[in-house]
């Protein structure tokens, strides 16, 4: 089932994947990039700070929003670390940190398999290749960087997930 | 206006005392919590989640040192963004102990928190968290316990706590235990509302209580508090069938072996409970069997028993063994007479003190012939009687009379035997009654001795009928027999030897019957030659 859904270019719809354990092997993997990160001492650094999106979740605000809006949320955050965890790859020269830094990479787009697969709006980043916006913040380190992308599948990936009317019109 | 007043006031009351109970309530929750948390907890401030969006901190201070509430400063700062201060409230505890709270009711979750805590402007406390990893929530309510119908279960069910999109990562665990009894097992449960107790006992309480807990990888916490326990009894236990089953085959394997045990130890066992009597069976062979217990019958046909013997019998039944038969004339000779058969074959037999007698008994036996004509022996008697010849020895020799000489020698052979059998009659009178037969057999027995050659042997007269009297011998002694045929008459002995003629007699014993004087018709004697 994940094979299928990580070949790039199907155009076929896909099943609805509404097992959350998929995300909760995203998310051990980043963490493990994370502590690897924070093991290593060199390359911590960024050569310029990196849009990252907010991982903050308020269940009030959270839940005054759509699920549009939602969507949009985790889909240009996605957006957002594809692009950071990139250009950190550039820069780290550890072999064991490039190992984390492709997974997480890997990881990043198989989230996004998982939510075209429940038709969850892809992301089109505005012209002009710069994404602003209220809901996203610069860092300069890795470590930063890698714990966003930490929380951000935790937070508000989890909570698309977890929400989508296509997987709770199965179940109850 | 007094009614808008008092309605106001009365709802006001209501809320009021509402609040006050929730408060109480909640009063106690708090401090079951932070009981709790100081237990858990290393960190200060202790803090936790007890929802969706808010946060209380907390942390303990002795007496002595505490102040007031004012001088402490709570400042948290989420991740880039500006720090808030939050308000301290002060609460006594126990054990002189001071706990200062703050409350936070709006909260952001997947992102670092900062708290600092100041006590007049020194830090005394830092520390950095994820509220959704924090959560310390009230333990789960309604727990009921119901029977599953089956024996040993009970099914557990309870509600859980009521949080978004956090339903599937509660854990539960639920203790249950023997009422009374404080070792208990647990089990625990993820993202259920309901759990089967397996493997208790039958008709027994059972003391049930449950904790909750978030256990995933977005959001995290505490183990709740635990329930107040729920008693249940269990249903009463039927026979366990395989219980019942076993029972029964070791009490089957039991009976066979006692069986088996009883049968090969039967014949020792009849032994001592039913003793055999003993009969003398096995010594007297179809005693019993053949002849029902009839001991004489038995003996006239056993072959063994070396003391009992039928001569025994015979011989005090059956007379003495001589018979004497007297011929007066030439005429047909007269059959010798015999001896009972039965006589002669206990005198054949005889084995004791008379052993000569029988010697001479047989002797006697042999010489005899069969008398068919009773009366013509009458006649002959009476005139014998009538005519007694001269008594001098040669007369005797040459006489009429009947002789009967008693040869001592041994005839072998027993060929007159059964002529002997018809004569019977006479001598058995004679001797049955005279009973004289002591006597005459020891003379008989010292007659052998005087005859010298220790053999005896007899000859009726009858065999000579030319009175060729032979002379034996001088071994011969002989005597006058007178037989009416009732009685008989002995003479004197003499012996046959002529040089002994006019000796006198050599055995002078007179032989007398004792019959009495009216069984004696004819007196004839009868000579008996010896």
């Amino acid at each position: 089932m994940l094979l299928e859904w990580t070949k790039p270019g199907l155009s076929n719809p896909l099943r609805p994947i509404c097992d959350l354990r998929v995300l909760k092997h995203f998310i051990e993997e980043a963490r493990d990039a994370e502590a690897a990160m924070l093991a290593c001492k060199e390359g911590r650094g960024l050569p310029e700070p990196v849009t990252v999106p907010q991982t903050k979740v308020d269940f009030n605000v959270w839940e005054r929003k759509n699920a549009l809006e939602q969507a949009q949320e985790v889909q240009s955050g996605l957006w957002l670390l594809n692009q950071a965890i990139g250009s950190l790859r550039a820069t780290v020269t550890n072999t064991a940190l490039h190992s984390h830094i492709d997974n997480s990479l890997r990881n990043i787009f198989s989230i996004g398999q998982v939510l075209r697969s429940l038709n969850i709006q892809e992301y089109t980043p505005p012209a002009g290749g710069v994404a602003g916006g209220e809901e996203t913040w610069r860092v300069s380190s890795a470590s930063e960087l890698l714990q966003v992308h930490v929380n951000f599948l935790r937070g508000k990936v989890h909570l698309l997930l977890s929400n989508t009317p296509v997987c709770h019109q199965g179940s109850s | 206006m007094t009614n808008d007043n008092l309605t106001k006031l009365l709802v006001f009351c209501v809320l009021f005392c509402a609040q006050k109970t929730s408060i109480v309530h909640g009063s106690q929750a708090l401090e079951t919590k932070v009981a709790l948390l100081l237990h858990v907890e290393p960190e200060n401030p202790k803090c936790f989640a007890e929802g969706m969006s808010d946060l209380t901190c907390f942390w303990e201070e002795d007496e002595e040192r505490a102040g007031s509430a004012d001088q402490y400063s709570f400042i948290y700062t989420y991740q880039n963004e500006n720090s808030s201060e939050c308000a301290v409230t002060a609460l006594p505890a126990a054990g002189g102990k001071r706990l200062y709270f703050c409350r936070l009711s709006r909260t952001q979750l997947f992102v670092p928190l900062d708290i600092r805590v100041f006590r007049d402007d020194l830090l005394i406390h830092n520390r950095s968290l994820f509220i959704e990893v924090v959560f310390l929530l009230d333990p789960p309510s309604n727990l009921t316990l119901t029977s599953t119908g089956t024996q040993g279960q009970l099914k557990a069910s309870w509600l859980p706590p009521s949080l978004k999109y956090m339903g599937d990562s509660m854990m539960y665990e639920v203790s249950y235990a023997m009422a009374g009894s404080h070792i208990g097992k647990v089990e625990e449960v993820q993202a259920s509302s309901e759990l089967i107790l397996r493997g208790l006992q039958s008709g027994t309480k059972y003391k049930v209580r449950i904790r909750a807990k978030l256990d995933g990888i977005s959001y995290s916490g505490y183990w709740s508090a635990w329930t107040d326990p729920v008693l249940m009894e269990t249903i009463p236990g039927d026979l366990d069938p395989l219980i019942v089953s076993l029972s029964l085959i070791i009490s089957l394997v039991l009976t066979l072996l006692s069986l088996i045990v009883l049968m090969s130890h039967r014949r020792f066992l009849l032994k001592k409970i039913w003793p055999i009597i003993p009969t003398p069976e096995s010594k007297f062979q179809g005693l019993f069997k053949v002849y029902g217990g009839d001991f004489q019958e038995w003996l006239g046909h056993s072959t063994g028993g070396l003391w009992l013997r039928p001569a025994y019998f015979y011989s005090e039944e059956f007379p003495a063994p001589l018979e004497v038969l007297s011929e007066v004339s030439l005429g047909p000779a007269l059959p010798s007479s015999a001896l009972p058969p039965k006589a002669s074959e206990a005198l054949g037999e005889e084995e004791d003190e008379d052993k000569k007698l029988k010697r001479v008994d047989s002797a006697l036996m042999e010489g005899w012939r069969e008398t068919p004509q009773e009366h013509w022996l009458m006649d002959q008697l009476q005139s014998i009687h009538q005519h007694p010849a001269p008594r001098t020895q040669s007369s005797l020799l040459e006489s009429h009379d009947a002789y009967v000489t008693l040869n001592s020698q041994n005839h072998s052979g027993e060929e007159p035997l059964d002529d002997i059998l018809e004569e019977t009659l006479p001598l058995q009178v004679l001797f049955a009654s005279g009973r004289t037969s002591s006597e005459s057999r020891s003379d008989l027995g010292s007659l052998q001795q005087s005859s010298g050659s220790g053999r005896l042997s007899s000859q009726s007269s009858f065999e000579y009928p030319n009175h060729t009297w032979p002379p034996k011998g001088s071994g011969y002694t002989y005597m006058a027999v007178a037989d009416s045929g009732v009685s008989m008459d002995y003479s004197p002995m003499s012996s046959s030897k002529i040089d002994d003629i006019g000796k006198g007699v050599i055995y002078t014993n007179e032989y007398k019957n004792e019959i009495p004087a009216h069984r004696r018709p004819i007196g004839t004697p009868i000579h008996f030659a010896f």
